[in-house]
């Protein structure tokens, strides 16, 4: 198997191809993330919960029961202990499930390397005492989980039982959804990102305005990276049904290179916009997906 | 070879079909599903075609099959060697040769009749042939003749005119000699300078199908420099009790070049005067000449410059009469000098025609006062009593003018109201500013000359009294105040004329007579009052003048007199001789005189006719256009050739090339069949 050479010992075990013979998603989740932490040498990014940081002064306003009252003791001043990552964060998964996601060349379809990537993302969040939820749509809201540290089961039910069927549409759902995500959270969202790249982002800003914290998952079949085709065909839309004749020998290299460009505009407008953006090619296993993740879990560590 | 159904070959276009199946279609059954072809459209259209076309042979014979086809239905035909044969044979030939006055310029007439010439000796035996000269109309000799010699003579002894150029006359004629003719062959010879202000007149004339129509230019290609004399006017005044007139002209230069000439003023045809003149390119200059004192007929009076390369416009002729002088009656108030003083101020200058005024008071006016006059004016009075008011009704029932205005000592008899055109009531007052006229009928006599704009406004005097005037619906109305009262109206009495103007004349009642409009009205209801028309001062070569319409030759007896015309060529001839009675073709530059050799006292009279400065224009059309314009079809194009009618049997053995050509596209049909099966087959083994 090429790919498992290419990737770090522990991922061997999370080829998508693999995955993908695999029923219950739950045990995929556990396999690639036990998997994946086992591979590290190191795990810097857990060890979240209740660490102690620093002391600053007392201020008026303060919560008197957060005063350090030993130091109090010994110094005769007030003191104020602050903790990093006193509190644990909602996840949600917002999941692209328009037709255009049942595409697969390789076996897996782009539908199935979602589902692995959010039920690794999921169970990761749970053990870290996160709240999980899930949101699909296609060119509306489909499903909605709520985040809820006891939804962990049925967010799994949801992504098992997925079909895509309609065409879909960025905005109006996740405009829609922006609603459901009043507090702070962190959002993943997993999709194909048909669409051009400004209009892509102006679905996307208003849920990064909200205060959530944002990553979206740029995930493609290799055939529609490197469009491998030979032979002259109609080619068909799988959600508009349209076709085309096309001579892939004489557009090839142009295609390449407007799904390259396509993908450098989405990475600089998400870079602009402090919204975190990976591309996933579903050849590729999920660590990158999950090391994006963790990255970003991170960082929601540092608030204080 | 032609085509009965040309526009059959619109459907070539599907050819491009079988091509675009060849090129696209090759694979139309491998549908790949794709998550989304945003990227794919973006790419230009062109890129996506199949560049490689496959099976060639099958594409050619579908192309093939479809041509024959389309070159079927258009139904072909070969002319026929009857047809061929017509481009030979004898023909119809017409000569048209410009004689306008513009021809004059340079040699240009001389190279036309050498053209003429050579078109003459050209011809062939059995050719006949017509020459047409032409300006404004156009005149043949004998028609289709085969006489060589007769054309050449004609030739010989034409001479140029003094006409303008005009196509259409000439091209007309030409049109009909070709419809009357049975020559297989109709052609045509235009030898001119191609003036481009002929070309109008040619617009609704299309010569014959198949005539051709050869254009002989003898313009000059070079710059055509030209200076003209392009009007004249006459300033009178009086000097010694004798009325004199100074002549201006004015000159036009047409050329890039500032150039001096010396401009002769001749009267009676003996010069009076020599003046020289610097016209500045493409502009022109007047000069004005010293007063000369006139004479008691009208005087032949003629402008010349020295003669240029066109010397028909070198020359300005025209008449110079007297001043008519009319006398007018104006009858006021005792003791009312001033109600008389702005109409006898406004009257006192003009010269065309001037106004001798006399005024009178009710109570001394006289039946001799009356009978001198042509037009009388009661301003402020009614109607004289006794004998001066019948003299008043008979002077106008004669033919004369009678001008009322209503003031308010007005009383006018009862037995006499027939001659006001209604019943006036007693002075109405206005408020505030007064009332304006609001209605005048620019289109009388009167008021015609207020009618263009800023030509003077008639609402600008305030009207504060006058006499409302009750008139029937027949009753003219030639002005009206604001409130719809009538200002001024018109009345017929016998042969004469009367005017009513409701308010003063003078401002007592109105401002009317303080402003500018006030001369120049004054002026036009004395001169409708009298009759009066102004003396034509020249006409136009090319007119016919009617001598009973003429005002000049009000003393001829044109019906029953032996009139006789001396043309400027100095030919008599009678007038009515060509069975048209007073009427004379004005075709020459100069002076006509007439004279009635039966008259005791036979006065003559006389008439300037000068050429029409339009022609003085040499700028020039293209050639091609105007043949263009004349056959229908581009110049040079002999394609067309006369044609007859075949006979049906013809017609059809040139027609039935279209069977072969159908019966050629079943056997590409039929082989396209053969080989698709083959390929077809071959491709499925090559599947298995």
């Amino acid at each position: 198997m090429p790919t498992v050479s290419t990737v770090s010992p522990g991922a061997r075990f999370i080829d998508p191809q693999i995955l993908a013979r695999i029923g219950n998603l739950e045990l995929v989740a556990r396999w690639v993330v036990e998997g994946f932490i086992n591979g590290l040498h190191k795990a810097p990014y857990l060890g979240v919960s209740i660490d102690f940081a620093e002391h600053r002064g007392y201020m008026p306003g303060d919560d008197i029961r957060r005063v350090d009252w030993r130091l109090y003791a010994r110094t005769d001043r007030f003191y104020v202990k602050q903790f990093e990552a006193d509190t644990n964060t909602n996840f949600s998964v917002l999941f692209d499930v328009s037709k255009s996601m049942s595409f697969g060349s390789r076996g897996v379809t782009k539908l199935d390397y979602g589902r692995f990537l959010a039920a690794c993302l999921c169970y990761l969040s749970t053990k870290q005492r996160d709240r999980v939820g899930i949101v699909t749509f296609d060119d509306d809201i489909v499903e909605r989980v709520p985040p809820s540290a006891k939804h962990f089961d049925v967010t799994m039910h949801t992504l098992d039982r997925m079909d895509p069927g309609r065409p879909g549409a960025l905005g109006p759902p996740l405009h829609k959804a922006t609603e459901f995500f009043k507090r702070r959270s962190m959002l993943a969202i997993i999709s194909d990102f048909y669409d051009e790249p400004e209009k892509i982002l102006d679905a996307v800003k208003p849920l990064r305005f909200a205060g959530s914290d944002v990553i979206m998952f740029h995930v493609l079949d290799p055939a529609e990276v490197d469009f491998p085709y030979d032979d002259s065909s109609s080619f068909q839309d799988l959600e508009t049904g349209r076709k085309v004749p096309v001579v892939p020998d004489k557009l090839r290299e142009q295609y390449r290179e407007l799904v390259q460009d396509h993908i450098q505009a989405l990475t600089a407008l998400c870079s602009q916009n402090r919204i975190d953006y990976a591309f996933l090619n579903t050849k590729a296993p999920l660590d990158l997906a999950l090391f994006k993740y963790l990255a970003k879990r991170h960082k929601m560590t540092k608030v204080r | 070879m032609g085509f009965l159904v040309p526009l059959f070959f619109t459907a070539l276009a599907v050819l491009g079909v079988p091509v675009l199946i060849h090129m696209i279609q090759r694979q139309r059954t491998e549908i790949i599903e794709f998550p989304s072809l945003m990227f794919v459209r973006k790419i230009p259209f062109h890129s996506l075609r199949r560049q490689r076309v496959r099976h060639l042979l099958l594409l050619l014979l579908r192309c093939a099959a479809l041509a024959l086809l389309i070159a079927a239905f258009a139904r072909p035909f070969f002319r026929s060697a009857v047809l061929v044969a017509v481009t030979g044979g004898s023909r119809e030939v017409v000569i048209l040769v410009d004689r306008s006055y513009s021809m004059g310029y340079g040699n240009r007439w001389e190279r036309a009749r050498d053209a003429a010439r050579d078109v003459v000796r050209d011809l062939a035996p059995d050719d006949q042939a017509t020459i047409i000269f032409f300006d404004s109309g156009a005149q043949s000799g004998a028609r289709s003749t085969r006489d060589r010699a007769s054309l050449l003579a004609a030739i010989d002894t034409a001479e140029l005119g003094a006409g303008t150029t005009r196509y259409g006359p000439a091209l007309q004629l030409a049109q009909g000699i070709f419809e009357d003719s049975d020559q297989p062959r109709l052609e045509a010879f235009l030898i001119t300078d191609f003036q481009r202000i002929g070309v109008d007149s040619a617009a609704n004339t299309l010569l014959p199908p198949g005539t051709v129509l050869t254009a002989v230019s003898v313009a000059d290609e070079d710059e055509t420099p030209n200076v003209s004399v392009s009007g004249a006017s006459v300033q009178r005044d009086f000097f010694s009790s004798r009325e004199r007139a100074a002549v201006t002209v004015r000159l036009a230069n047409r050329g890039n070049e500032t150039v001096e000439r010396q401009v002769a003023l001749e009267l009676n045809g003996q010069e009076f005067e020599s003046l020289p003149v610097t016209v500045e390119a493409n502009s022109s200059a007047t000069l004005t000449f010293a007063p000369f004192t006139l004479e008691d007929m009208a005087m032949p009076v003629s402008v010349r410059a020295v003669a240029d390369a066109l010397p028909h416009d070198d020359v300005f002729h025209f008449t110079v009469a007297p001043g008519d002088i009319v006398p007018v009656l104006v009858v006021g108030g005792a003791g009312a000098a001033d109600a008389n003083r702005y109409l006898r101020t406004a009257l006192a200058p003009g010269s065309s025609p001037s106004f001798s005024v006399t005024v009178r008071s009710v109570d001394q006016v006289t039946t001799a006062d009356v009978a001198a006059a042509r037009v009388v004016v009661l301003n402020d009075v009614g109607l004289p009593s006794g004998q001066v008011g019948a003299a008043v009704r008979r002077f106008v029932e004669a033919g004369g003018g009678l001008w009322v205005v209503l003031g308010e000592n007005v009383r006018w008899p009862a037995d006499n109201l027939d001659l006001l055109p209604g019943t006036f009531g007693e002075p109405a007052d206005r408020d505030g500013r007064g009332g304006t006229l609001v209605f005048v009928d620019y289109s009388h006599p009167v008021f015609e000359v207020f009618s263009a704009p800023r030509s003077g406004d008639l609402t600008t005097p305030r009207f504060f009294r006058y006499r409302p005037l009750n008139v029937g619906p027949e009753t003219a109305v030639l002005a009206k105040f604001d409130d719809g009262a009538a200002a001024l109206a018109e009345h017929a009495v016998g042969e004469g004329r009367v005017l009513i103007w409701t308010s003063t004349i003078d401002n007592f009642w109105n401002d009317f007579a303080l402003k500018v409009v006030y001369p120049p009205f004054v002026h036009k209801v004395v001169e409708y009052l009298a009759a009066y028309t102004s003396p034509t001062a020249y006409l136009t070569a090319g007119q016919v003048l009617d001598l009973a319409q003429y005002p000049g030759a009000v003393d001829l007896d044109v019906v029953g007199g032996n009139l006789v015309v001396r043309d400027p060529s100095d030919d008599r001839v009678a007038v009515g001789r060509d069975g048209r009675t007073g009427f004379i073709d004005l075709t020459e530059q100069g002076f006509y005189e007439i004279r009635d050799t039966d008259a005791a006292d036979s006065a003559s009279v006389v008439v300037a006719v000068n050429v029409d400065l339009a022609e003085s224009n040499l700028e020039r059309v293209d050639p091609q256009e105007l043949v263009a314009a004349a056959t229908g079809r581009a110049a040079g194009d002999r394609s067309v050739t006369t044609q007859r009618e075949l006979e049906p049997e013809d017609l059809e053995r040139d027609q039935t090339l279209w069977w072969y050509l159908l019966i050629g596209a079943l056997g590409f049909l039929a082989s396209e069949t053969v080989v698709s099966n083959r390929l077809s087959r071959t491709e499925l083994d090559a599947d298995e």
